[in-house]
């Protein structure tokens, strides 16, 4: 292990700006701490200064699993300052789509990274054994991971690392699992058990890297140049978000109160999108979950809402009354893919299957498009059961989903490597393209709205539903007639705002609390002085630059596919032409000098 | 009336730490929770539930007898007050307390809770609250009625629910965050008062 450059905080308990980035190196286990004031100044955080390492380090025609290909995780100055400022942002190339990778975790990880005084890392080469990198403060550790490699389960991981590294309390432990391992291409990378990085495949990134696992923690002292005016900011932020109705949705029965909205609405994913209202939408429903199997809730660090909904699941396995216990982290897309979607209505039934895909690591959204796409293919007699291995998928046969979970990631046979490539790669192989439900390569979440929704998922730069306004676009389109142009100038709107929220890495759950002004004051009370205009700016000159890189990866717009699905089920706004979405397409695009 | 610190309903905690930034904030004037004098953690991950370590206010308290310079002298109400001036570090307080709710800061000062109460202030669930305690330190009895299930569950969210249940003094505090300030300030003047000694440089 060498250490070079280094350049450690100048001024004690600094914060105006951020200063250092954590360089690891994977294949000959060095690191470095570089002062990168510079990028901070000009990008704060986050996406803002991830998106801007990405286009230093990258170089041309790498693929997303060389070793050459970083990773960069990344968090704002407000990180571990003020409250609901919990996410850190991971930039990547996507082995999914191969094109920009960019997902979100919460959980301890901004709160550690922030605390330990190392605000982005950039990570790359690859081992050639099994590694975990444990960061305390400015100690920097490579330790062999040989020992758990190959651990059937991402929560063991945890359990192991927390016995053998220091900072028990608060520190932050990212691991994948066997799906990571062994390259399925939307393999997740897990956050402190209950978050993920789930999205556009980090964990398949990791296992190539021989990256198993990284810990961190600190506890460094940090202090705003004006304390008086810090603390008046914290409270007004901190009231707002637990004393008034601004966030209430995620206070009471978080995301999952979407599964009856959506079901009433007509906009929830059933078998395949086939339909857009699931009969057993009651049972799987956020206030069923709640009622039932709810046993608490817990929080990001630093965030005093407390979304995260842990189930408990009583399962007998004797006839002499005796019984095993599982906590399982529920949402609504998880619901939506492992229930509507694939017709299972039993809630038992869909805390097991998420918590199978917890264990192997995989992103759940992606593991219940592909599953439900299997399925539908077995039904028309696309395939056979000779491709399954014997195995019959019927909507709600969870058992035998259950099985198909363990199938995708092992991989015995081709047909099942296919299906942890992801339902592009699958379909293009076994056809079946026409009900694959994709947008840019990426299985859907639980949205079938309209208009706003297709667009943003196509065209936003992360195909992630947080960060467009699509269907909340639609919801509005279907309460108040809205023109398609209206509907685009929202999101493009929001896009921007977005896109510097997430340079904050503030939760986007807190978007409504975090509004431009509050923004400014909050940045102001810790010494950093931006406008509004500026703020706009960096917004608009990250998404450019985003689109930049998928450019460079790959993207073009005349590639884009639109499955017939998405034109054959009425979504809540009615029945989509295709013609329509084209127009749209090009009228945003026009509109963003694309 | 003297008061102390308790942690009221263990079980509700969703480990947000506010409490913690809280405490950190107003005595340290620092954002990072390092400084706290209350410490919220994790024993196995955030599967298990939160622990709560928190001064417990003794009536006869250990650490002030393992204080070999006389730093530490007993509290109204339970617990210690602390002469920062004349600390040496020498960290006989923090193993005296079993709770572990003695640290030293970068200075090598002991930090230890004295009870002002601004934590249980940024609790969204009321696991930590203030309550009246003996001078000595000894509990009182005050509730002599059945217990109700969800006792001490104050309406957590929404200004409508705080508005119902709160006494009029508490709602215009909530209202103007100027008054909230002068509050803590106010908390933290008393608490000065309290242990007869300023604390200048460690809010410095």
């Amino acid at each position: 292990m060498t250490a070079e450059k280094v350049i450690t905080t100048t001024e004690k308990y600094a914060i105006p700006g951020l200063t250092n980035v954590l360089y690891l190196d994977m294949t000959d286990r060095s690191y470095s701490i570089v002062d990168r004031r510079d990028l901070y100044e000009k990008y704060l955080g986050g996406s803002g200064v991830a998106v801007n390492l990405m286009l230093e380090e990258y170089k041309e025609g790498t693929g997303p699993l060389d070793p050459e290909m970083p990773v960069i995780l990344s968090t704002g100055p407000l990180s571990g300052v003020y409250p609901t400022c919990t996410k850190t942002v991971a930039l990547f190339r996507s082995p999914l789509n191969g094109e920009l990778g960019e997902s979100y975790a919460g959980g301890h990880l901004a709160m550690s990274m922030r605390f330990a005084g190392c605000e982005t890392i950039v990570i790359k080469g690859a081992s050639k054994y099994p590694l975990y990198v444990s960061v305390h403060n400015d100690k920097v550790r490579f330790r062999d991971a040989s020992s758990i490699w190959n651990l059937s389960s991402t929560i063991d991981v945890g359990k192991i690392i927390r016995d053998v590294e220091p900072g028990a309390g608060r520190r932050s432990i990212i691991r994948i699992g066997p799906a990571g391992e062994k390259g399925v291409k939307y393999a997740s990378v897990n956050v402190d058990t209950y978050r993920h990085f789930g999205r556009l495949g980090l964990g398949a990134v990791f296992g190539a890297k021989k990256l198993k696992a990284i810990v961190i923690s600190g506890d460094q002292e940090i202090r705003s140049p004006d304390h008086t005016a810090y603390k008046k900011q914290y409270k007004k932020l901190y009231d707002t978000i637990v004393k008034t109705g601004l966030m209430e949705k995620y206070h009471n029965l978080g995301t999952s109160e979407n599964v009856l909205v959506l079901n009433e609405l007509r906009g929830l994913p059933t078998r395949n999108l086939q339909g857009t209202s699931f009969e057993g939408a009651e049972t799987i429903s956020g206030e069923h979950f709640a009622d039932n199997y709810l046993i608490r809730r817990v929080s990001c660090a630093g965030c005093p809402i407390g979304c995260i909904h842990v189930a408990m699941l009583k399962r007998p396995f004797s006839k002499a009354h005796e019984y095993e216990t599982l906590n399982i982290s529920y949402d609504f897309e998880l619901i939506y893919a492992l229930g509507s979607n694939l017709g299972v209505e039993d809630p038992k039934a869909v805390l097991e299957l998420i918590d199978a895909c917890e264990k192997t690591g995989v992103d759940i959204i992606s593991m219940g498009v592909v599953l439900a796409w299997a399925t539908e293919m077995l039904q028309k007699k696309k395939i056979s059961t000779e491709e399954t291995l014997g195995l019959e998928l019927n909507w709600g046969d969870a058992a035998a989903y259950l099985r198909a979970i363990e199938l995708v990631v092992r991989a015995p046979n081709e047909f099942y490597a296919a299906l942890g490539k992801g339902v592009v790669y699958a379909s293009k192989k076994y056809g079946g393209e026409e009900f694959a439900i994709h947008l840019g390569g990426l299985e859907i979440p639980g949205y079938h709205t309209g208009l706003g929704n297709i667009l943003g998922l196509t065209m936003g730069v992360r195909h992630s539903h947080l960060d467009n306004a699509g269907y909340s676009a639609d919801q509005k389109a279907f309460n108040k007639e809205m023109s398609d142009e209206e509907i685009i100038d929202m999101l493009i709107k929001e896009d921007d705002l977005r896109c510097m929220l997430n340079s904050l890495t503030i939760c986007l759950f807190a978007r409504n609390v975090y509004t431009y002004e509050n923004v400014i004051e909050a940045l102001a009370a810790i010494g950093i002085r931006k406008t509004e205009e500026e703020l706009k700016e960096l917004g608009r000159d990250t998404l450019k630059k985003k689109y930049e890189l998928k450019k460079k990866f790959g993207f073009s717009f005349e590639n884009l596919a639109l499955p017939k699905r998405f034109f054959e089920t009425a979504s809540t706004t009615g029945m989509l032409e295709e013609e329509r979405v084209k127009k749209a397409l090009e009228l945003y695009r026009k509109k963003r000098g694309l | 009336m003297a008061k102390r610190l308790k942690v009221a309903n263990p079980a509700r905690c969703i480990g947000c730490y506010s409490c913690m930034r809280a405490c950190a904030r107003t005595w340290y004037n620092t954002i990072s929770l390092k400084n706290s004098r209350i410490n919220i953690q994790t024993k196995g991950g955030i599967e298990t539930p939160y622990a709560q370590i928190v001064c417990h206010a003794c009536v006869d308290p250990p650490c002030m007898r393992a204080c070999p310079i006389g730093a530490l002298t007993k509290r109204k109400g339970g617990g210690v007050n602390f002469n920062r001036e004349i600390c040496d570090g020498c960290g006989k307080c923090v193993e005296a307390c079993l709770m572990g709710a003695i640290h030293l800061d970068v200075e090598n000062k002991a930090v230890i809770c004295k009870h002002c109460g601004v934590c249980t202030k940024f609790c969204p669930h009321d696991v930590l609250e203030m309550i009246e305690v003996e001078d000595s330190g000894e509990v009182k009895v005050t509730d002599t009625g059945p217990v109700s299930p969800t006792e001490s569950h104050k309406e957590l969210y929404g200004k409508k629910e705080a508005e119902e249940g709160e006494s009029g003094k508490e709602k215009a505090e909530e209202g103007e965050s100027g008054k909230e300030e002068a509050e803590e300030e106010n908390e933290k003047k008393k608490a000065e008062r309290g242990s007869g000694k300023k604390e200048a440089e460690e809010v410095k």
